[in-house]
C-alpha cells in the first residue's frame, strides 16, 4: 500500500504483533495497537485516515462469513457490479457483488428473497459506509437461485412460444449425418457412439466438442450447435451425463435455448438423467432421458431398416404385378364393354323384330276382322235371299228322303214317304191313295217335328 | 434420379417408385424401368446395411472448419457426469 498513513498504521500493527499484518492479529484494533505502541497518535485524524483505518480493521479484523437475510434493492449496474441490501426485522447491511462474482449468479435474486451471502467486509471510504463484499449468493428457498433462474427463463421462453409442442419438428427417419454437441472426453460421447455403432453403423457422426460444465459451457454449447447446423447434418444431439443443477447449468442458459430454437435441423437433447430437466430439453425438438436414449431416438435400428427394406421389396413386386393386373383388368373391361355393346345391339334388333311382328299381327288381325265383318254382312244378304223367308210366309217345301225337291205330282207316287219342310222344321208325310189318282197328300199333324212312319192314309 | 446416395435417399426413392407403381399414371415400359431401378436401390441399401462401418469425425478449430477422425475416449471423464 502506497498510502503513508496506512503504512504507518500497518507498521505499527505489525510492530505490535511482531508478525505481518493478518486478519487474526488485526482483532486487537488500531487504537489499542496505537496505545500499546507508546508512539504518539496523530492528534487530529483526517476523515480519510479514519476511514482507511476502519476499512483496514474491517478487512483484516473480520473473517469471511455467511450472512443470512432478506434481499432488498438489488441493482445490477451497467459495469456488471451488483449492489443490494440484506436486512432482517431490525437491521440492514449494505452489500456489493463485483462483476466477476456477479457473472456466476444464475440470475438476480427476487426482491424480498431470503438468501445467504458469503463474503468479507470492507468500508467504502468515499462514503464511509461499510459493506459486505459478496463472493457467493445462494437462495435459502428450495432449488435456490438456479431454480429461480430456470423458472424465469422458462417463463420467458414459454411466452415466446419456444417451448410449444407445436414447434417441435419430427426427426429424419434415416439420418445420414448426426451432429453431436458434447464433451469430447466424456462418457456421453462414448455412449452415443456405441449406440450408433450397434444400431446404424452406416451413419456418420460429427462431433463438436465443448465444455459441458462451468461458466463458458453455455456459450460454447450454443456456438457448437450453430457450427454443426452449418455443416450439413441431418439432426443434432446435445448430450451430457447427469449432474447437479449447477453442473448442468450450461444447458439452462438462454444462449443454448436460442441456438436450439434457431437450428435449421431438429435438435435432440439428452442431458443428465431422467429426472434432470434443462432448458435445452424444453426447447429441443425431442427430449431424451439420457445420451444413449438420445442416440436411440435419432438413429434407426438396423433390424428395423432390414424390415423396411423387405417390405419395400414386397411392395415393389406387388406394384409391378399390380401394373400388369391393372392392364389385364382394363383389357377385361374393354372386352366386357365390347360384349355388352354387341349384346345390346342384338337386343335392340330383337326388340325391333318383336315390335314389328306385333305390329304386323295387329294389322293382320284388323284385316281378318274386316273380312269377317264383310262375311257377316254377306251372310245377312244371303239370308234375305234364302227360301226360309218364303217358308216363314207359310209355304212348305216337300223333299224326298234324299232331300230332293218334289215339284210335280209325278214326284208323289202313292204311299211315298216324304218330308214337308216348313219354317220351323220338317213334317213327315205319306202320299195317300193309289198312284196316278192324283195327289192327295195328307200331311201329318202340322206343328210337329218329323215323326217317321206316322203318316195318315186315306182309306 | 441419381442412383448414388445414402440410405435415406435410396429409401425415399424406393418409396417414390412404389408410389408410382401403385398409381395408374405410368405406362408399362416405364413401370418396368422403375421396378428395375427400385430393385437396384434395394440391393445397394441392403449392401450398405451389411458392410457399413461407423465413421466418427470431430470438427476442430475455432470455426469448426476442419474435420478429423475422432478418437473416442476409452473411459468417459467423471466430470462429464455419471454414466447412464
Amino acid at each position: 500500500m502506497s498510502d503513508g498513513t496506512l503504512d504507518l498504521f500497518a507498521g505499527r500493527a505489525r510492530a505490535h504483533s511482531g508478525e505481518p499484518s493478518s486478519a487474526a492479529d488485526a482483532g486487537a484494533g488500531p487504537s489499542e495497537g496505537l496505545r500499546a505502541s507508546g508512539l504518539p497518535a496523530p492528534r487530529v485524524w483526517t476523515v480519510r485516515q479514519v476511514n482507511r483505518a476502519v476499512r483496514l480493521q474491517l478487512e483484516q479484523g473480520l473473517p469471511q462469513l455467511w450472512v443470512a437475510g432478506e434481499v432488498t434493492n438489488f441493482r445490477r449496474q451497467r459495469s456488471g457490479h451488483c449492489y443490494f441490501t440484506l436486512k432482517d426485522d431490525v437491521a440492514q447491511l449494505r452489500c456489493v457483488m463485483f462483476r466477476r462474482e456477479a457473472a456466476r449468479l444464475p440470475t438476480d435474486p427476487r426482491e424480498g428473497m431470503m438468501v445467504k451471502v458469503f463474503g468479507g467486509f470492507t468500508l467504502y471510504e468515499a462514503r464511509g459506509v461499510y459493506q459486505l463484499v459478496a463472493a457467493k449468493l445462494e437462495a435459502e428457498s428450495e432449488g435456490g437461485m438456479w431454480k429461480l433462474a430456470f423458472d424465469r427463463l422458462k417463463r420467458r421462453l414459454d411466452a415466446e412460444g419456444l417451448t410449444d409442442a407445436a414447434r417441435k419438428r419430427g426427426l429424419p427417419p434415416f439420418p445420414g449425418t448426426v451432429g453431436i454437441v458434447t464433451s469430447p472426453t466424456g462418457a456421453a460421447v462414448r455412449d452415443v457412439i456405441a449406440v450408433t455403432r450397434r444400431r446404424a453403423p452406416w451413419v456418420r457422426l460429427l462431433v463438436r466438442g465443448t465444455r459441458v460444465q462451468g461458466r463458458e459451457a453455455g456459450e460454447e454449447i450454443a456456438a457448437a450447435i450453430s457450427t454443426l447446423a452449418s455443416r450439413d447434418v441431418d439432426v443434432i444431439v446435445v448430450a451430457r451425463g447427469g449432474g447437479t443443477m449447477e453442473d448442468l447449468w450450461g444447458f439452462n442458459e438462454e444462449a443454448v435455448a436460442r441456438a436450439v430454437a434457431s437450428s435449421p435441423v431438429p435438435v435432440v437433447s439428452g442431458v443428465g438423467h431422467e429426472t434432470d430437466v434443462t432448458i435445452c430439453d424444453l426447447v429441443a425438438d425431442l427430449r431424451a432421458a439420457t445420451p444413449s436414449a438420445a442416440a436411440e431416438a435419432v438413429v434407426p435400428d438396423r433390424r428395423a431398416v432390414v424390415r423396411i427394406l423387405d417390405n419395400l421389396g414386397t411392395r415393389l413386386g406387388k406394384g409391378l404385378a399390380g401394373q400388369a393386373r391393372s392392364r389385364r383388368w382394363r383389357l377385361d373391361q374393354a372386352r366386357d364393354l365390347l360384349h355388352r355393346r354387341g349384346r345390346r345391339r342384338v337386343e335392340t334388333c330383337r326388340d325391333r323384330l318383336v315390335r314389328e311382328r306385333s305390329l304386323l299381327a295387329g294389322i293382320m288381325r284388323e284385316r281378318i276382322a274386316r273380312h269377317r265383318a264383310r262375311l257377316t254382312r254377306g251372310a245377312a244378304a244371303m239370308e234375305a235371299l234364302s227360301p226360309m223367308s218364303t217358308l216363314a210366309r207359310g209355304y212348305a217345301v216337300p223333299l224326298d228322303g234324299r232331300g230332293r225337291l218334289l215339284r210335280k205330282t209325278a214326284d208323289f207316287p202313292p204311299a211315298l214317304d216324304f218330308g214337308l219342310r216348313v219354317v220351323d222344321g220338317e213334317v213327315a208325310c205319306t202320299v195317300a191313295g193309289a198312284a196316278g189318282a192324283g195327289p192327295a197328300a195328307t200331311p201329318g199333324r202340322a206343328g210337329r217335328r218329323r215323326r217317321a212312319g206316322r203318316a195318315h192314309h186315306a182309306g | 434420379m441419381p442412383a448414388e446416395g445414402g440410405l435415406d435417399r435410396r429409401l425415399r426413392r424406393i418409396e417414390e417408385i412404389v408410389a408410382s407403381l401403385d398409381s395408374d399414371s405410368v405406362d408399362l415400359d416405364e413401370a418396368l424401368a422403375l421396378f428395375e431401378e427400385g430393385v437396384g436401390h434395394l440391393r445397394r441399401a441392403q449392401q450398405i446395411l451389411q458392410t457399413a462401418e461407423l465413421k466418427v469425425e470431430e470438427l476442430i478449430g475455432a470455426q469448426g472448419n476442419e474435420a478429423r477422425e475422432f478418437e473416442a475416449p476409452d473411459q468417459g471423464d467423471r466430470d462429464d457426469g455419471d454414466r447412464d
